[in-house]
């Protein structure tokens, strides 16, 4: 698609510098190493591919976040979501899942979607604990706003985080009540939710960041539905 | 008093199962019964199945009934059995009672149960209305709670060891693995769930001191057995029958705070006890043994109570593998309810079809128990509080 | 002394077990007639647990539950009142109070509520 850089330069938004998020390893339940990293721009396209699967699973609203994933994660590729990141879960190169998020100021985090592609392994207890690290710590924010799609997603992060209730807010994700993560509340539950160590031992690292490997699109569905169609 | 044989047996994948009611569930697995019965268009005289919560969950009674016109066995007699989550095995029982007395001569009994339909807190909630409604439900124990007491008591006076809880939830879990009907069928190892530092966030607290993977699943599944007179088995298949040898019941207190020693199960001892003397065989007999691990501290207690181990050595001997594969006492080769799953209605049920695929040495090495002749079954209903036990053997 | 009037037990005349809650009849003897109980003083914890993924209608992260022994022998089910279980311990004292334990379609229920 050509691109008409004139127009481009009017519409794209200015963005803020956000420094990297720097890669961890996480042992999981099974003794596999996940490795957390950031994803660049041009790793989109890639990434989308196994996110597509997910826009015909309504098992525990699967396709209202990979649609809306979708978008997001489209329209950071295309300029049109400001200060946007995204972070995956790699096991043996595969993508098992990925966060996403964006920054609404210097100050204030916005948590925008969690996907797990595999399942019961909290994976996606993880990866929504390394974006809220990702906020706080390396971002330096004050705040993080969350808002649930999901029962999982709600008890997960509102009841386990002890989220703060935003009365009146409204979160950007379609004015759902919205609930905050603050600095402190953050450091308070770190010990407990956060995982993973620094840095990635480098033979891990090379293999995550050689090439993300994405499971085919009938994988990714038995993944998320369970291995026997159920 | 008629000897009672098992002639069929049915089960399908626990599990999540969405696209199924629960009808479909049972209706599956009993034509599997019927069908390895070699029942061909015959009918039953009786039809039990066990049900926990279809009347809260589904908004559906009079199963049984329900059951009986989708597999055309009218006129047959139904009754839906509810025992909490022993619900599987007392409906087995009321079927051997009847063709022991000779009022039946073939017995289809079904148990199944859709949890998955409602959100996890929801489906806890549905559990925990067995507890009691006055002074103990409306202060949010739930049945997790209650074993992370009984766990709590147990280690102060036994000095049970987190060591040893996971050494359940391990074997558990891998024959889960090897099993095609099982729930979870997902391996862990002690270092993701225990030695390394990221397992705080991978299994954490549950019901303190039981940790997330000392808890079953929440099912969806169903399973069910064929009964028959044994003196008639032969008319209807050439399936070696596995004959009820005895069952035991006893009850205990409905809340915990009213027994003297919770840790003690009496209920359990007595069902235990109870089937051993009706089949003349005792705890050492038994080649294979299906416990109801709801919860891995349950696995470890009633392992003593039934008198396989003494008091206070079962937790040792679950960390020295005697209740492996190939150890003093196999427990739970089918994963047990820590990986099969604990669909509440079906699991009585599943426990004693695991028996007969033991029984009949029908399993792939690996779950397999070299030439078993006696098994046994313990159903766990309620917190302890209603207990039917099984003890079986392969009719030679 | 501690008086719990919400929590009344009850003696068997003929044998002196002490049920909480009711029985029609007396568990070890079958008695019939019984003396009301009133749980009176210090409540002694016999055993407890912390409880995560509540059921439905408690929107707390956990609930700190045990099971507690009065001074006058009657045992009840209440809920511990503490942030965390450190300095919880079987053998503890605990100060019972009668205090809302849940909410049932926006009504309080009330129930024995300890305190360290």
């Amino acid at each position: 698609m050509t691109v008409d850089m004139e127009l481009e330069a009017v519409l794209r938004a200015p963005e803020l510098e956000m420094p990297p998020y720097p890669p961890k390893v996480i042992t999981l339940a099974n003794s596999k190493k996940m490795v957390v990293r950031p994803i660049k721009r041009e790793d989109v396209p890639t990434l989308l591919k196994v996110v597509r699967p997910t826009l015909d699973i309504p098992r525990d609203y699967y396709d209202i976040v990979g649609a809306r994933l979708y978008a997001e994660l489209l329209g950071w590729y295309r300029y049109r979501v400001r200060n946007e990141y995204c972070l995956i879960g790699q096991v043996d190169g595969f993508v098992v899942g990925m966060v996403n998020g964006r920054m609404w100021d210097q100050n204030i985090g916005i948590s925008l979607h969690t996907l797990a592609i595999d399942r019961g392994l909290h994976v996606g207890a993880h990866l929504f604990a390394s974006k809220m690290e990702y906020h706080i710590e390396h971002l330096g924010q004050q705040e993080v706003w969350i808002t649930a799609e999901s029962p999982i997603g709600f008890r997960r992060w509102m009841i386990e985080y002890g989220l703060i209730k935003q009365e009146g807010v409204q979160h950007e994700l379609g004015g759902a009540t919205s609930y905050k993560l603050t600095r402190d509340l953050y450091f308070e539950t770190k010990p407990r939710l956060v995982a993973g160590v620094r840095p990635v031992p480098q033979e891990l690292l090379d293999q995550a960041m050689q090439s993300i490997l994405i499971a085919s699109e009938a994988e990714v569905t038995e993944k998320i539905c369970g291995v026997k169609g159920r | 008093m008629r000897d009672v044989a098992v002639i069929g047996v049915g089960i399908i994948p626990f599990g999540r199962r969405d696209e199924d009611s629960l009808l479909d569930m049972l209706a599956y697995s009993s034509l599997k019964a019927l069908d390895d019965a070699g029942l061909g268009e015959k009918g039953v005289d009786a039809l039990y199945v066990a049900n926990m919560g279809a009347g809260i969950l589904q908004h559906q009674t009079a199963i049984a009934s329900a059951l009986a016109d989708r597999l055309s066995l009218l006129p047959c007699s139904a009754d839906t059995v509810e025992n909490g989550p022993a619900s599987g095995a007392s409906a087995i029982k009321n079927g051997v009672l009847a063709i022991a007395s000779g009022y039946y001569d073939t017995v289809l009994v079904a148990g199944g149960e859709k949890m998955r339909e409602v959100v996890g807190w929801k489906a806890t909630d549905f559990v925990a209305t067995l507890t009691h409604p006055q002074v103990e439900y409306p202060y949010g124990i739930t049945l997790p709670g209650m074993a992370g007491m009984l766990a709590r008591l147990y280690m102060e006076k036994y000095g049970l060891t987190e060591e040893q809880l996971i050494a359940v939830s391990l074997k558990n879990q891998r024959m889960g693995s090897l099993n095609p009907y099982s729930h979870v069928e997902m391996m862990i190892t002690k270092e993701g769930i225990h030695d390394h530092r990221d397992a705080i966030v991978n299994n954490p607290m549950a019901a303190d001191p039981l940790h997330l993977y000392d808890m079953c699943p929440v099912s969806d599944g169903a399973a069910a057995v064929m009964l028959c007179a044994l003196e008639k088995a032969s008319q209807f298949t050439s399936n070696v029958p596995v004959v009820v040898a005895g069952f035991g019941q006893a009850t205990d207190t409905h809340t915990l705070q009213e027994r003297d020693d919770p840790t003690e199960l009496k209920a359990v001892t007595l069902a235990a006890q109870q089937a051993f003397a009706r089949a003349g065989l005792t705890p050492q007999d038994v080649d294979v043994a299906e416990l109801h691990d709801a919860f891995t501290i349950l696995e470890i207690v009633e392992s003593e109570r039934v008198g396989f181990f003494k008091t206070g050595e079962g937790g040792k001997a679950a960390e020295r593998g005697e209740t492996a594969l190939g150890g003093k006492i196999p427990i739970n080769m089918s994963g047990g309810l820590k990986a099969r799953g604990h669909p509440v209605g079906a699991t009585g049920v599943a426990q004693v079809v695991d028996i007969v695929f033991q029984l009949r040495h029908a399993l792939p090495e690996g779950r397999q128990v070299k030439n078993a002749k006696v098994g046994f079954t313990l159903n766990f209903g309620g917190f302890g509080n209603n207990i039917v036990s099984f003890v079986l053997r392969r009719a030679e | 002394m501690n008086r719990m009037d919400q929590i009344v037990a009850y003696r068997c005349k003929k044998c002196g077990r002490i049920h909480y809650p009711c029985h029609d009849r007396c568990l070890d003897c079958k008695g019939r007639d019984f003396d009301r109980l009133v749980a009176e003083g210090d409540a002694k914890l016999l055993t407890y647990t912390q409880i995560f993924n509540l059921p439905w209608g408690f929107e707390v992260r956990f609930l700190i539950i045990g099971i507690v022994e009065f001074e006058n022998k009657v045992k009840a089910m209440g809920q511990i009142h503490a942030a965390s279980l450190e300095g919880i311990h079987a053998g503890m004292l605990l100060k019972p109070a009668w205090q809302p334990v849940r909410q049932v379609a926006g009504e309080a229920v009330y129930g024995l509520v300890l305190y360290p």
